[in-house]
């Protein structure tokens, strides 16, 4: 049996009454991420160091409350969002940047750091930490590793799993453990690598050894703008068949491109059906070598207007009307549901014209700013909630845009996760054995199912063998009446 | 010993359900270039992959080629060069795909293409007792669930057999060239680190070998960057492979140990070694042992930096310390219910006992 006033007082001891949140509009500020979905909980603790982390896990374990961890809670899939009586452990306060190692290529931080601070930190040391989501003012890094977060950069350097080379994690029984290690390989199976992108589901990281990479000595980034989302698509297709590979391939729709403009007034062509950000880097000889062949390949495909920066300052500029896209939009309606699927780059424009239909069959504003390198679409929904039935709309809209991706080759999520929003789609892809051992990894690791639970796999994905629920149907009723509103049963 | 040389993964699951009920102990088996990694064990059979060896999909736009695990590596580079790409596995022609990627093995390449393992985006497995499963997906970037697919890649075949991935490929440079030049391992760790996106340095204790890959002007750029740092080097013609000295041609008998630590104390483990190459910048060398007490020697030095030295030829076995025995042992246990994978041959504590000559788990 939860209890909650018992494990608040030990909280409080351990961590000071200041670090324990439980008056209702403190809870309430942590019910959900920046989802859709609302949830709740009842506690939330702000450790500052890896043992109060321990002694979150521990409280918990005693008094039954099942755990949810937290960065910035700019999660996108209802990952962060507590369900039932739950105990948050929030990394807010763990911000440090322990040490930088470049005669090693590596750093170590704490999991609550903002991603850009890192990347703020290194500048001038002349490094880099490639993983650059469009949210990383705010997310941290520990939710970026727990999401293996995604950026414009990650099209040649790789995704967050690329570039983490350990973790220390306080286990669900409380222990604290190092899986990886600042070396190129470790000892065991790569327990590493499955943390990464797990959603807070194995354990709580409270400590981050990062690869980092010295700054490419030169870059180039160029703004193509295209008569149509065809002639668009097809030069990211052909510039990957000149064997190059840029930096970052970003594509742009009208709306989008239009919204931004008037926002950011990065000079934007905002009659264009669509633009490409493209940008190479490497060394001087490389970099020229590159952009001659993407400026070929765009080309060779009818491009309207080719515009490369001349300086930092104009790089910076044409990088901000790509970066602003999500401040932009809320000029065309007060909310918006940002989707994430990802499909083969060959299906790009087949999946944007479909995308397009099913908006215009609810009555929804769409539009698109995407990763086009990797195939990740962002069709992002612009609407107002206090209109009656658009909420029912919208998810019924999005419901079709994953069935959509699905159908044409695509995965669930490139970069956003499953969480709560995404769980029960994950059999469209996943077959009950392929979902077994998904429950079966998890269980590795937490039997009891505690650390937030009912997250990524849906109800009933167990582990045959253990006869373990990896779902947590031990901390919340198994039928679905509990689930917040938004999480598409 | 029996063989299974199965032509589907029907026959790989049908093979496994029987092994796991009728406790009939298998060992998975590609190209047998890297048996030795991990402890010997005695097993009932073999399993061969070398009849999964079928391209299931290649689009050269999506760079992802998706082929059977017993595909060997020199096929895969064949198929791949017709497009002008490539998997950089640089492993020997006739090693598996399968076996490059349950070995865990490293890229000679790795400062420039990054760790091999995330390469893997797809892969189908079957478990211990027969249960086909499939994780990841088809595109080159997915977040859909766990992923399975990171636990096998290394896991040595204890875990399932793995019977097809999809693997992210790479275009292939447009011009490549190595420099040899004199010099020792703290040589190769300054060009690595100098150097920009040199794409490997490998130093040995005959000399150094300098890849540079790319664009035509970056490598004479890249190339006058190096010997600058190296003094007078030579170049080898265009189609010359990398690594030049091939580390397995080593006389037979002794132990080849495969140091994994942070870059900059490969020197200071490689002093006063005789047997090496070591991919400086990376963090990697395979170092020559001629007895057990060298072996203890290298790992002694290995471990007080937090690496790793497992032998990957000879006896030696894995080294180092589990983390976690705990989730290893689950993982096993749900994974390889009757223990019939390769039992003792890996990171199975519980299950069996290290036998080899180690100095830890
Ligand atoms: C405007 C906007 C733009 C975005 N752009 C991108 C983008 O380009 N690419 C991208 O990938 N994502 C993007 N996102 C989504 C989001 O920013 C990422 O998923 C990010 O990685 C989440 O980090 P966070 O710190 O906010 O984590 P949270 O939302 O707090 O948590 C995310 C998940 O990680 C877990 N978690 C967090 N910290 C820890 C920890 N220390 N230990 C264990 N588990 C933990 C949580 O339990 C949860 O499951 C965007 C979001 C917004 C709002
Ligand atoms: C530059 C370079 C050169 C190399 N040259 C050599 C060399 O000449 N000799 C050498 O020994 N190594 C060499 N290696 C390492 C080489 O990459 C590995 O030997 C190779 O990857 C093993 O492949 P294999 O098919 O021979 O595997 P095997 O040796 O058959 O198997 C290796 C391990 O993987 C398991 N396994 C194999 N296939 C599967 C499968 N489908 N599913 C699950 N488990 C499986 C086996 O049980 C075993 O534990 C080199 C590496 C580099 C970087």
């Amino acid at each position: 049996m939860a209890d909650v006033d018992a494990a608040r007082r030990k909280l409080e001891a351990a961590l000071g009454p200041e670090a324990v949140l439980s008056d209702p509009l403190a809870l309430r500020l942590y019910a959900r991420d920046a989802s859709m979905v609302e949830g709740g909980c009842a506690l939330v603790a702000l450790p500052t160091t890896t043992e109060q982390v321990q002694a979150c896990v521990r409280a918990a374990v005693t008094h039954d409350l099942p755990i949810v961890p937290r960065g910035s809670g700019t999660g996108l899939a209802g990952a962060a969002t507590p369900i039932g009586d739950s105990l948050v452990v929030a990394t807010a306060r763990m911000t440090g940047i322990v040490e930088v190692r470049p005669e090693d290529r590596l750093a170590w931080v704490e999991p609550g750091l903002p991603n850009l601070d890192l990347a703020d930190h290194l500048r001038p040391m002349g490094w880099t930490y490639a993983p650059d989501p469009s949210s990383q003012q705010t997310s941290s890094i520990g939710g970026n590793v727990n999401t293996n977060a995604g950026g414009p950069h990650c099209l040649a350097y790789g995704v967050t799993s690329a570039h983490v080379l350990a973790l220390d994690v306080v286990m669900p029984d409380g222990s604290l453990e190092r899986l990886g290690a600042e070396g190129p390989e470790a000892a065991g199976y790569d327990l590493r690598g499955v943390v990464v992108g797990s959603e807070g589901t194995l354990g709580i990281v409270t400590r981050v050894c990062v690869r980092i990479l010295p700054t490419p000595p030169a870059v180039r980034t160029m703004l193509f703008g295209f008569d149509t989302v065809e002639a668009c698509a097809a030069t990211v297709s052909a510039i990957i068949a000149r064997g190059v590979v840029p930096a970052a391939v970003e594509m742009m729709d009208q709306g989008i491109v239009r919204a931004v403009e008037s926002f950011a007034h990065a000079g934007y062509p905002v009659d264009a059906a669509a633009v490409l950000l493209v940008e190479v880097d490497g060394t001087d000889a490389g970099v020229a070598a590159q952009t001659h062949e993407v400026e070929a390949a765009a080309d060779a495909n009818g491009v309207s207007s080719v515009r490369v920066a001349s300086d930092h300052v104009e790089r910076a500029l044409l990088w901000k009307g790509r970066k602003s896209a999500f401040g932009a939009i809320a000029q065309i309606a007060p909310h918006y549901h940002l989707h994430d699927c990802v499909v083969p780059r060959t299906k790009l424009v087949e999946v944007m014209r479909g995308v397009y239909a099913i908006a215009e069959r609810h009555g929804l504003i769409v539009t698109n700013v995407f990763h086009a390198g990797d195939g990740n679409l962002h069709p992002l929904f612009s609407f107002d909630r206090s209109v009656p039935g658009t909420l029912e709309r919208v998810l019924r809209a999005s419901d079709e845009v994953v069935r959509l991706c699905v159908d044409a080759g695509g995965a669930l999520s490139g970069e956003h996760g499953i969480g709560l929003e995404k769980r029960d789609f994950m059999s469209l892809v996943f077959s009950a054995e392929d979902l077994a051992a998904q429950a079966c990894l998890r269980a590795a690791f937490d039997p009891d199912g505690r650390m937030n639970p009912r997250k990524v796999l849906p109800d009933g994905a167990r582990c045959g063998e253990f006869a373990i629920a990896a779902t947590g149907s031990g901390h919340a009723a198994s039928d679905a009446a509990d689930l917040p509103e938004g999480s598409w049963i | 010993m029996d063989l299974i040389h199965p032509r589907t993964v029907v026959d790989v699951a049908e093979a496994l359900g029987t092994a796991s009920q009728d406790g009939i102990s298998v060992l998975v088996v590609g190209g047998r270039r890297h048996l030795d990694k991990g402890n010997p064990t005695d097993v009932d059979v073999e399993l061969w992959t070398t009849q999964l060896d079928q391209v299931v999909a290649y689009e050269p736009d999506e760079m992802l080629v998706v082929v059977q695990s017993g595909m060997r590596c020199g096929a895969l580079a064949e198929l791949l060069a017709q497009h002008r790409q490539e998997w950089p596995a640089d492993a020997p022609a006739d090693a598996t795909v399968g076996g490059v990627i349950a070995s865990g093995s490293t890229s000679a390449r790795r400062l420039r293409v990054g760790a091999l393992r995330d390469t893997v985006v797809e892969m189908q497995l079957v478990t211990g007792d027969g249960r086909v499963v499939t994780s990841g997906a088809r595109t080159v970037k997915n977040v859909t669930g766990y992923d399975v697919h990171r636990l096998m890649t290394g896991s040595l075949g204890t875990l399932g057999v793995i019977t097809q991935v999809a693997l992210k490929v790479r275009p292939m440079p447009e011009r490549r060239r190595t420099l040899v030049a004199v010099g020792d391992v703290a040589l190769a760790t300054t060009i690595a680190a100098e150097v920009p996106l040199v794409a490997g340095v490998l130093g040995t204790h005959e000399g150094l070998e300098v890849r540079l890959e790319g664009w035509p002007d970056e490598i004479d750029e890249l190339a006058s960057a190096v010997t600058r740092l190296a003094g007078d080097t030579v170049a080898l013609d265009e189609d010359s492979s990398f690594p030049r000295i091939p580390w397995w041609l080593w006389p037979d008998g002794g132990t080849v140990l495969e140091v994994a630590v942070v870059p900059s104390s490969l020197p200071g483990i490689l002093a006063g070694s005789t047997n090496y190459a070591a991919l400086a910048g990376v963090g990697i060398a395979w170092v020559g042992a001629a007895s057990l007490g060298e072996i203890v020697a290298v790992r002694r030095r290995v471990e007080g930096t937090g690496g790793v030295a497992p032998a990957i030829r000879g006896p030696g076995g894995l080294g180092g310390t589990l983390p976690v025995p705990d989730v290893h042992r689950r993982l096993k246990a749900s994974f390889d219910p009757a223990n019939v994978l390769a039992p003792g041959r890996a990171w199975t504590p519980g299950t069996a006992a290290p036998r080899a000559p180690t100095s830890g788990g």
